[in-house]
């Protein structure tokens, strides 16, 4: 462990550490470009100049590219080196253009704010910009090459990084240029990473093109929806529509990075066909009418057809909060089903890959990374758990071998993140044995749960991919409370009235019920069907919890108020209801933003619960699961059998 | 002596009196008689429109972030040739106090503060003021600046084409 001093602050780092992070540790930040803590450095933007004083290197070096060694003596305040800084920042803006006011970087700039931190203001020289070509890159990512201070973060994101072949640096001297050979959509999954990832505006997100400043978002904390990972994010809101979402760092779940399902899927959420009313066959009506009608109406069924003809049904996009109080609910309805998972198969395949993980060999997209042999059984990642892909290439990077078993186990995963896997058929072929710490990641979807069984057998740690961003948590209650899925209630014949909590049902199972009421915030076909409908909020208006594919429970704040966006906002909203929609928001004052009155999935519950005359609750998260009520949202989450003790 | 001096201080008062009755009034009769304010007097905000007539706001929303009573809100868009402008614009002047920050922070000279100060109005509603009430045909002042003919993304001229700019380089070139 290396011990050095930087500012006469003394440090100690463990061997291999450069100065640049070692004086990161000690809260002090050298502006930098380059260098980048998931992508390493590689001095090329030469502004992370320190002076070494004391020790094997002296004078002006970059510190990103010198390991902390003992006995240095490092000064970041010399003058020496704060002049170097700010020729060198002088020189990056030499050919930048001057167009922050029309630049969707703007305000979350990295060359801003280190333009600021190096000191120089007003341009000296006085020769003409250099200018680019800029090229199309698809329908996500805006390209703007005048901008670019070549750090080469992209590239060595996009290739390195993430596998991807078709974005690369051409050119030589002042003509150094980033892209493609020819305009198109960039083809990594991976490719959104770039918004985050340049320091300055060449790679803009197009899908929130001139939308709002960095200052003006609603932002917080939160987890990705999208897949059973559980990425952690930033979504970012305005005007009560949510334009984009930003990768939040997670050392344990995702790194640095998101998957650009998860990043550019934010449209569900502004749509306008949401379900923003209680809704009583297909008409508007107040919260308490309609909580009326729905108690009404399962009595009226529970006479007709007798107790029992009733299922409750939760999912895998649930929160954790609905889905542990649907138990309580269901048995103040009197419902003779309650069911977590729609199809039989799925609700099998996860139930057995839950019950098959524990504590010790459950893996992490962290332990993915760390591996040394990855066999990837019956799973297309794509489709699954991009992220996961990220995380094996980055196993693969570091030698380890990637095995594809199985049929349901394409070749084009692996292709996607330029990884060179082979295909074997049987898990029995792959020698994991032979390897300290391999890691078999298994799907749920084209598996089929005996062969998640013998994943038991396998001397690896193992990683199921899930259906649904809370799948682990609704198969650990429905194990705990015994339920079944919706297609083997039907199969029954029993059921004749169906609670949909934020359920994806086929339109087969709706058949011949005679009553179904949806509590959801998408417009999905059970809630067109329903005859009863009560909107939820969406996972960014609200607090809640979701249990990734690893048993790992997360957190995520609430991020925006609900209601209509202001973009778009119907006629009937503005002052003249019988002009067309002005482009301005309304000249009316509102207490409450249209279509805001969503609660959210638990709290309807709750209130269902309340007016059974159940006991109410603040705190949705009871008995085993109370010792979750305090996850803090910014940090690694907890394990589930971490709390189990 | 309390009497002496109460006589004296009710004759100084009447005295002060006296003298201003002679003076030449501070007051104006408003609104008969109206004072111009000097043309850097802080008062009603417009959107200015550069010399070629396009308007010359962006909407890069530094004049709301500058703004310490959160009076200007905006949108911005995007025109087919790429030209950033605020799809609408809002002035709350009722709430607004006149301070000229959003006009300092303006890095395109488009919103400016005017002399006209006379902003009064029954209905408080009619006090905000929506983009179509701000924009006005002129240049007010920093006639001749043009922000897009410096800003280097080719809008107003192709790209390269600014006077401080080079043409566009061919990276493929492998001239040195």
């Amino acid at each position: 462990m290396p011990k050095l001093i930087i500012d006469n602050i003394e440090v100690e780092v463990p061997a291999g550490t450069t100065v640049l992070e070692a004086a990161k540790k000690v809260g002090i930040v050298i502006p930098h470009f380059c260098y980048h803590p998931a992508l390493g450095s590689v001095g090329a933007c030469r502004l992370c100049a320190m002076k070494f004083l004391e020790g094997p290197v002296k004078g002006i070096q970059m510190s990103c590219m010198v390991p902390a060694q003992d006995g240095m003596v490092v000064s970041t305040t010399d003058d020496e080196a704060a002049k170097m800084r700010s020729l060198v920042i002088e020189w990056l803006m030499t050919n930048h253009p001057h167009d922050c006011p029309v630049c969707d970087e703007g305000g979350e700039c990295l060359l801003q704010d280190f333009t600021v931190a190096g000191g120089h203001g007003i341009r000296r020289y006085r020769g003409k910009k250099r200018t680019f070509l800029n090229q199309c890159l698809g329908d996500y990512i805006e390209h703007e090459m005048n901008r670019c201070i070549e750090c080469y973060r992209c590239v060595r994101f996009y290739q390195e990084f993430a596998g991807g072949s078709d974005l690369g640096v051409m050119g030589s001297a002042a003509r150094v240029y980033f892209g493609r050979f020819e305009d198109g959509a960039l083809a990594s999954p991976f490719s959104g990473n770039l918004v985050d990832i340049c320091p300055t505006g060449v790679y803009t997100d197009k899908t929130a093109r001139f939308r709002a400043r960095y200052w003006d978002y609603d932002m917080a904390p939160s987890v990705c929806p999208h897949c059973s990972l559980g990425c952690n994010t930033i979504p970012a809101a305005r005007y009560r529509e949510l334009l984009k979402t930003m990768a939040r760092r997670n050392d344990a779940v995702n790194g640095w990075f998101i998957c650009d399902r998860g990043r550019f899927s934010n449209s569900p959420v502004n749509d306008p066909e949401r379900p923003r009313h209680p809704m009583i066959e297909g008409r508007e009506a107040g919260w308490d009418e309609a909580f009326d009608a729905l108690l009404f109406r399962i009595g009226e069924l529970c006479e007709l057809h007798g107790e029992g003809s009733l299922a409750v049904v939760g999912s895998g996009r649930l929160a954790l909060e609905g889905s542990a109080l649907l138990p309580q609910l269901a048995g103040l309805l009197g419902a003779g089903f309650l069911c977590y998972f729609t199809d039989d198969g799925a609700g099998d395949r996860t139930a057995t890959a839950v019950s098959l993980l524990n504590t010790d060999n459950a893996a992490s997209m962290a332990d993915v990374r760390a591996s040394d042999c990855i066999a990837i059984v019956d799973c297309d990642l794509l489709e699954e758990g991009p992220m996961m892909l990220l995380a094996v290439r980055q196993a693969w990077r570091n030698g380890a071998p990637v095995l594809l078993v199985g049929e349901h186990s394409p070749l084009e995963q692996a292709k996607a993140a330029s990884i060179e896997a082979v295909q074997i058929s049987f898990l029995e072929e792959a020698p994991l044995g032979l390897f300290e710490n391999p890691v078999v990641i298994c799907g749920t979807k084209n598996s089929s749960p005996a062969a998640i069984e013998k994943l038991a057998r396998a001397e690896a740690r193992v990683a199921c991919l899930l259906p649904g961003p809370n799948a682990f948590g609704a198969a650990l209650l429905a194990r705990e409370h015994g339920g079944t899925s919706l297609a083997a209630a039907v199969a029954t014949g029993k059921v004749k009235g169906i609670v949909a909590v934020e359920a994806d049902i086929p339109v087969e199972l709706l058949e011949g019920v005679a009553l179904v009421a949806a509590f959801d915030w998408l417009p999905t076909e059970v809630v067109k069907k329903a005859d009863i409908v009560l909107p939820t909020t969406a996972w960014t208006e609200m607090d809640g919890t979701f249990v990734n594919n690893e048993g790992r429970a997360q957190r995520f704040r609430k991020v925006m108020t609900p209601g209509l966006p202001i973009k778009g906002l119907p006629e009937r909203y503005h002052a003249s209801a019988d002009k067309p929609a002005p482009f301005h928001p309304p000249r009316v004052h509102r207490k409450e933003p249209p279509g805001g009155d969503l609660r959210p999935a638990w709290r309807v519950i709750m209130d269902l619960i309340e007016r059974l005359g159940g006991e109410k609750t603040e705190e949705p998260l009871s008995g085993k699961l109370e010792a979750l009520r305090d996850l803090d949202p910014e940090g690694e989450g907890v394990r589930i059998w971490e709390i189990d003790g | 002596m309390p009497l002496l001096t109460d006589t004296k201080a009710l004759l100084l008062g009447f005295w002060t009196t006296w003298k201003h009755i002679f003076r030449r009034p501070v007051t104006i009769e408003y609104p008969d008689e109206k004072r111009v304010p000097y043309p850097r007097f802080r008062a009603r905000i417009v959107l200015t429109r550069d010399p070629d007539g396009g308007e010359r706001c962006v909407a890069c929303y530094l004049c709301s972030a500058a703004c310490p009573v959160d009076c200007i809100s905006m949108q911005a868009a995007e025109t087919d040739n790429g030209r950033r402008f605020a799809a609408w614009f809002r002035i709350n002047f009722s709430r607004c106090i006149f301070c000229g920050l959003c006009a300092e922070a303006c890095p395109t000279m488009a919103i400016q503060m005017t002399p006209d100060y006379e902003i009064c109005k029954r209905e408080i509603m009619d006090l905000v003021y929506e983009k179509e009430d701000l924009l006005i045909s002129g240049c007010g002042k920093d006639p001749e600046y043009n922000f897009y003919r410096h800003a280097g993304i080719g809008v107003v001229n192709r790209r390269g084409g600014n006077p401080d700019e080079e043409p566009p380089v061919d990276p493929r070139s492998l001239m040195p």
